[in-house]
């Protein structure tokens, strides 16, 4: 189906992929997993013909499908016309393009409905099911999914491991990359495991535990009781959590804020790490790059060149250091690899310890567990009433599904 | 290094589009440069156009470092001057000011605008300029008129910049501003802001940064800058207002700010080659009958050339 050999591409003077080997067959179900920046879509960009390698060569069959971590798709636009720009230049009336998504939609086997609303009416979940749809009605041979379910529901989640299985079934080999560990386990039938840019394990089968601990050089801690002081928000993305972000921050501008996308909202890439740690308040760049064990070149490197790890840790150490009394954390660790998830984790413990009170948004249930006193469902704009983890537990998964 | 390519490029093209007149661009050039910092006259000339550019440059260039597009540099700049004629019986210093005050008030129309109704300020600044140049045109056919009413044009004002040879003390003050520019860019808590807010405004609001605020200081900084360079420039060179006075001074600082890529201290170095390039023009016109709007062909390559080589793109 599709053979990588040797494969090695550079970034300056960072190596992103080293010197990989990988073959896909046709039906089976591959699943990528390691940290940030362990070269994951670097490789499957050059699999699918976006990048061009330094080295190693690519025996592709013609078709490739990749669906994106990001949506690429105009939002101004409908289903059926954001579906009608993959396909060669023509006259056809609207009508025809609507019929046309309706065919084309129903040879996916996906659920979506109403292929004249507007990509933006969408909620996330939608959108991540047009993506597929994309994808799939071109019929590829390879299906590349970049980390597919991170912003998906548990049921959307199995809704579309069950495309992922038919499609396999049908002959097309489906690679996925994921951070979720429990996923991969659960649907993959083999696990490539890449750290700094290399393939350090391939397996047909292993436990959680062995596999967090292939993906990073030190051993994990262990996860502790909830902290007192921090109130989580769950939900699924797209139901009022930016709003409410946003207000938050309006109310409470001196709170330390961290916001949920951070190359968009956080970070100022085109600045230096000292620049932007000192955005706030008057700080030592230095200092704060050994506290927050911050890997960079310098002080100068512009933020913008960290990997997302790195950059929430930019983040977190110009807004915690002040040692805020409140502390808005939104999505703090998404797309953040194990450690950095772990060292995130640990801040907020600590900066709760200290007294602060700690507003947490995030759609990563595991997360509000771990980390949460009390918990909050946020459905279509509305704030369910506050619980304990004992008894969010048991309603968390009815109430964010909207249901009474 | 993409800032002299470009301006390379510029030259090039210069010289091309003379060899596809039937003229020698040997000579051309030969010319320009003579007529630029060829003579002791020469060079004065060079430096006397640089002050104004040099000025509207770092206007132009501070407001867009901070995310602000001020295209409203001509306008600031005549009713600086206006302002600055009117004050001049109160002595340099408080022309100057008044100067100054008058082009930052003008600019803070458009953040009115902005902050009151979103108005885009790459529209208003515009629209501000015609306004000006109408506002300079009522004022010296009217009440700003000379004694005798004979041209439309104004009195010579009751004060002058001091001089040596033909060079006034604005080139001093012009350095000056680009250095208290790039310190406040660079060296300060505020420009740091500013330049946040200019890279990434959604970040910078994160961070706990007054976007709003800044804008309104921008603007004014900005205005003040190139209403300064207004009063400069009747101060030193003119002495009077007459209606085409700002010869397009503050369309240049454009093109002046991007080729120095919004770096204060770079504003410098190219203002001065855009004061060589007009100079030199002008001399071009004299002694080979060549129409001094080479300058402006000039101007429109080294942006045309920058925005090619990708070193400027708008943000928005």
């Amino acid at each position: 189906m599709l053979t990588l050999r040797g494969i090695t591409k550079r970034f300056g003077e960072n190596v992103a992929v080293d010197d990989v080997t990988l073959e896909l067959r046709g039906g089976e179900i591959v699943a990528i997993v390691g940290e940030n920046g362990a070269g994951k879509t670097t490789l499957m960009r050059i699999a699918a013909g976006e990048l061009a390698p330094d080295a190693g060569t690519i025996t592709a069959d013609d078709a490739i499908g990749f669906v994106h971590q990001h949506f690429l798709l105009v939002s101004d636009f409908t289903i059926a016309e954001n579906l009608a720009l993959q396909r060669a230049w023509s006259f056809a009336s609207l009508r025809t393009l609507e019929d046309e998504a309706e065919r084309i939609i129903a040879a996916t086997g996906i659920d979506l409905h109403g292929p004249s609303r507007r990509v933006e009416e969408l909620s996330v979940g939608e959108k991540s099911k047009l993506e597929l749809i994309k994808a799939i009605a071109k019929k590829p041979r390879v299906l590349i999914l970049d980390e597919p379910t991170s912003v998906l529901t548990p049921a959307e989640s199995e809704e579309l491991f069950a495309v992922m299985r038919r499609v396999a079934s049908e002959g097309t080999a489906v690679v996925f990359i994921s951070h979720k560990l429990p996923e991969v386990l659960a649907i993959a039938d083999r696990i490539v495991v890449m750290r700094r840019g290399r393939i350090v394990l391939e397996t047909k089968s292993m436990t959680a535990d062995e596999l967090a601990n292939a993906m990073v050089d030190a051993p994990l801690p262990t996860s502790v009781a909830p902290a007192k002081n921090i109130l989580a928000i769950v939900g699924v993305a797209g139901n009022g959590q930016s709003q409410l972000a946003e207000r938050f921050r309006d109310e409470h501008p001196d709170a330390g804020l961290i916001p949920e996308d951070r190359t968009r909202d956080g970070i100022i890439a085109e600045m230096s790490i000292a620049e932007n740690l000192a955005l706030r308040s008057k700080t030592n760049a230095d200092a704060l790059i050994k506290l927050f064990s911050i890997k960079a070149t310098s002080a100068k490197q512009k933020a913008g060149s960290l990997s997302g790890g790195n950059q929430q840790k930019v983040i977190l150490a110009r807004e915690l250091s002040r040692k805020p009394g409140r502390i808005l954390a939104a999505e703090p660790t998404r797309g953040l690899d194990i450690e950095a998830t772990a060292f995130v984790h640990a801040q907020l413990r600590a900066a709760a310890d200290a007294g602060a009170s700690i507003l947490l948004i995030t759609s990563d249930l595991d997360e509000a567990f771990a980390l949460a006193d009390e918990i909050q469902v946020i459905y279509r704009g509305r704030l369910s009433e506050r619980m304990p983890p004992a008894v969010a537990r048991e309603k968390v998964g009815a109430l964010m599904a909207g249901l009474p | 290094m993409k800032a002299v390519a470009a301006a390379i490029a510029a030259i090039l093209l210069l010289s091309l589009s003379a060899l596809a007149f039937g003229r020698s661009p040997v000579e051309l050039l030969n010319i320009l440069v003579t007529g630029s910092v060829g003579s002791r006259f020469a060079i004065e000339g060079t430096l006397l156009k640089s002050v104004p550019l040099l000025l509207t440059g770092l206007s132009v260039a501070l407001a867009f470092r901070a995310g602000v597009w001020n295209i409203g540099g001509e306008g600031q700049f005549i009713v600086g001057a206006i302002v600055a004629i009117v004050a001049s019986r109160y002595g340099v210093i408080a022309s100057l000011a008044a100067a100054m005050l008058a082009g930052a008030v003008w600019a803070s129309i458009a953040t009115a605008m902005r902050l009151w109704r979103n108005a885009p300020e790459v529209l208003t600044t515009i629209l501000l300029n015609f306004t000006a140049i109408h506002l300079l045109g009522w004022c010296v056919n009217g009440p700003l008129q000379e004694r005798g009413a004979q041209y439309p044009q104004t009195d010579v004002a009751a004060v002058a910049l001091p001089q040596a040879g033909d060079v006034h003390a604005g080139i001093l003050i012009a350095v000056a501003a680009s250095v208290a520019a790039w310190f406040l860019l660079y060296r300060t808590a505020e420009g740091l802001r500013l330049r946040a807010t200019g890279f990434n405004a959604r970040a910078a609001k994160w961070a706990g940064i007054d976007v709003d605020r800044q804008l309104v200081r921008a603007m004014a900084i900005s205005g003040a800058l190139a209403g300064l360079a207004g009063g400069i420039e009747l101060l030193g060179v003119t002495h009077r207002l007459f209606e085409r006075f700002a010869a397009g001074y503050g369309y240049s600082g454009i093109a002046v700010a991007l080729l120095a890529q919004l770096h204060p201290l770079a504003t410098i170095a190219s203002a001065i080659f855009f004061g060589a390039l007009a100079t030199g023009a002008g001399e071009l016109q004299r002694t080979a009958d060549i129409s001094s709007n080479v300058a402006i062909f000039g101007q429109a390559v080294v942006i045309l050339v920058l925005i090619l080589f990708g070193s400027w793109r708008a943000r928005d």
